[in-house]
């Protein structure tokens, strides 16, 4: 069996088609989360033209930059920024106009916000100028507000949707090398007759799978650790669970899809349809069993569906151990979803697979 | 002899369709025994029982002396098999695939000697891609031979290849049976088995017809000597006057080529003499081929 799972493991790090789907896909959504919500980013750039050189005006842009949430720029002409806008090169664009912020009543005692209305960013930016400006009026009035509101966070970790993505990158990654990679391989191996060749030898089948299951296994090991080290020393994502602990998560989820695989590879005759069919079970799942998005902003008539989906309670799980450092326990429901499919696609992947043609 | 390879009225059915149709037959230790056939004959599924890969519907059969149903893992260490149109791992190298088969059996032979063998030593670190048809097929061959089996099967080795690369692996298969090793094979190439083959069996809609030793069985078709001539511009008439003499039985041709079938040896000089009689470019007196004999007994001519 070693040299069966040499030989698997040399023939997955050769094949380019395969190393895309178990690495470079993947690696391809870690990176676009990470430039798009992960180390440095901001929720878009801010136009500033003041045109007032008092103190008062002076202060927003600076509050703006600490805030962390805005890349400030500042620009001299409204026209140039509204056009810049239009064009999407940059998020919104504050005008103070001149004499803003001095005490005499005259001078004009409004700054305008231009905004793009498909942009989401004049919401955050309306309130932190709204913020700026409420503690200005009370400075001067030198009052103090009677009624307040403090936001306190559920958890004291800090947290970003990169962190949510990436979590649900690795689920994408375990269930599409594992569907797709064992599923496609083996129908191709049927289909080349390759299967029928290894039963004409006396080598047991149970040596075989066992073979192709622990060399994907150990790929799967490999490509969960490049995509958290990636998401954590380039991307600065926050894992405040134990990394073996999210390993083992993944590593079972990649064994219940690789029963999947199996099932898919016992149905579909030619390597073709078996990529049609793993596509039609992984592409779905993608976008059900919250790999992006939280399920539970779905429909409640479909979210009480699709949290059974395979890859949503995997999810869960993995996001419980890695975003709040809980036991992979946590919601045994969530342990008793992946233990019901394990136990299925098992027993459907031994009833039907077979390496024979009868 | 000794029987290497005993078949006892052996029938495959799928549903209603009967594949093999009560069969028996021998195979003898050290000979190239020729399952022939069209396509859908029933060659290749009897092959695949014999090799333990379908289970016969009934009938028994035994490989070296073992039950195939219930000794089938001993008989797959003692056996060597290549299949029709099978492919090897794409990203193995060849020496890496043979040593991966080899892993299988608890006897193996190195890879260096068995790609020495087919004279694919300089590919040894390929992929099975970069190979011709031809190696391709020599692989696959050298491929059954890992664990230095004692019986060898090959399902239509030749199939698709260039007259050059076939008569190549024909050398291959004739080696392969100089190391003391029985092969069976199948092919519907008719020249082949009758150059290959020690015996043969003829099968067709999953019976065999006829079985026996090669050369013999030809004596036994109805026609099994042939007068041949080529003569440019022959004229219809003269066809005609040809075909109704009594020696010549059987007469078929086209465009500038003929030839006369005869079932009796001692006709074929008069035949002959009739033929030169017609002043034609060339004659050749000659024995009919088992492509002949299949023709006469199926009723229809191989398809390739």
């Amino acid at each position: 069996m070693w040299k069966l799972f040499t030989a698997d493991l040399k023939m997955l790090s050769r094949n380019r088609q395969s190393l895309f789907w178990v690495l470079f896909f993947p690696l391809m959504f870690t990176f676009i989360f990470g430039l798009f919500f992960g180390r440095n980013t901001n929720v878009g750039t801010i136009a500033v033209i003041n045109k007032s050189d008092t103190q008062i005006a002076a202060g927003l842009p600076d509050v703006l930059e600490k805030s962390d949430v805005f890349k400030i720029q500042k620009e001299d002409d409204l026209n140039v920024a509204k056009d810049e806008i239009k064009r999407s090169k940059i998020s919104a664009a504050i005008y103070i106009p001149e004499g803003f912020g001095n005490p005499s009543p005259a001078s004009p005692k409004q700054i305008e916000i231009i905004y793009d209305p498909g942009s989401q960013v004049y919401s955050s930016l309306s309130g932190v100028v709204g913020q700026y400006l409420t503690s200005v009026n009370y400075q001067i009035q030198n009052s103090k507000p009677i009624f307040t509101s403090t936001l306190k966070p559920v958890t004291d970790r800090k947290l970003t949707y990169f962190d949510f993505v990436l979590a649900g990158v690795l689920g994408l990654a375990i269930m599409n090398s594992s569907i797709i990679g064992i599923g496609v391989n083996l129908s191709k191996y049927r289909e080349d007759k390759i299967l029928k060749r290894i039963t004409t030898t006396p080598v047991k089948s149970w040596k075989f799978i066992m073979a192709e299951v622990l060399s994907r296994l150990v790929i799967n090991l490999i490509q969960i650790s490049i995509i958290l080290l990636v998401g954590k020393f380039l991307f600065d994502a926050h894992i405040y669970g134990s990394i073996l602990i999210i390993i083992l998560v993944a590593l079972v989820g990649a064994f219940l899809f690789q029963s999947v695989g199996f099932i898919v590879a016992s149905f579909s005759r030619t390597a073709d349809a078996a990529q049609g069919m793993a596509q039609a079970i992984a592409i779905p799942m993608m976008f059900l069993a919250g790999v992006f998005f939280p399920i539970d902003s779905l429909p409640k008539w479909l979210y009480l569906i699709v949290q059974y989906l395979p890859l949503a309670p995997i999810l869960r799980i993995i996001r419980g151990v890695m975003l709040e450092g809980l036991s992979p326990f946590f919601e045994p429901k969530n342990v008793i979803i992946v233990l019901f499919w394990i136990v299925l696609t098992l027993a459907v992947s031994i009833w039907k697979f077979r390496l024979s043609d009868e | 002899m000794e029987k290497v390879i005993k078949v006892k009225n052996l029938i495959k059915k799928y549903d209603k369709l009967i594949a093999v149709n009560n069969i028996s037959f021998d195979v003898f230790k050290g000979e190239i025994f020729g399952l022939l056939g069209e396509n859908g004959a029933g060659k290749t599924t009897t092959l695949e029982m014999i090799e333990g890969l379908r289970r016969p519907t009934a009938g028994k059969i035994e490989v070296l002396g073992c039950d195939i149903i219930e000794h089938r893992d001993a008989v797959k260490e003692r056996i060597g098999v290549q299949l029709q149109s099978s492919a090897y791992y794409q990203f193995l190298t060849l020496t890496e695939i043979l040593d991966l088969f080899g892993s299988f059996y608890s006897k193996q032979l190195s890879a260096d000697k068995l790609l020495s063998m087919v004279d694919l030593k300089d590919k040894s670190n390929s992929f099975i891609g970069s190979l011709s048809g031809g190696q391709r097929q020599r692989f696959s061959i050298v491929a059954s031979l890992v664990n230095d089996p004692e019986v060898v099967f090959l399902d239509e080795p030749t199939t698709g290849l260039d007259p050059l690369a076939r008569r190549n692996l024909w050398d291959l298969i004739t080696e392969i049976k100089n190391q003391g090793k029985t092969v069976i094979l199948t092919t519907h190439y008719m020249e082949e088995a009758e150059i290959l083959c020690d015996r043969v069996a003829i099968m067709n809609n999953g019976k065999i017809l006829v079985m026996g030793d090669t050369h013999k069985l030809i004596d036994q078709a109805k026609y099994p000597y042939t007068v041949s001539f080529i003569k440019e511009g022959m004229p219809k008439s003269q066809i005609q006057k040809l075909e109704k003499l009594s020696l010549v039985e059987n007469l078929f041709g086209k465009n500038n080529h003929f030839i006369v079938r005869i079932a009796k040896k001692e006709n074929s000089n008069s035949v002959k003499k009739i033929i030169e009689s017609l002043n034609p470019e060339t004659v050749t007196q000659g024995r009919a081929s088992l492509e002949d004999l299949f023709i006469e007994l199926t009723g229809s001519k191989i398809e390739e």
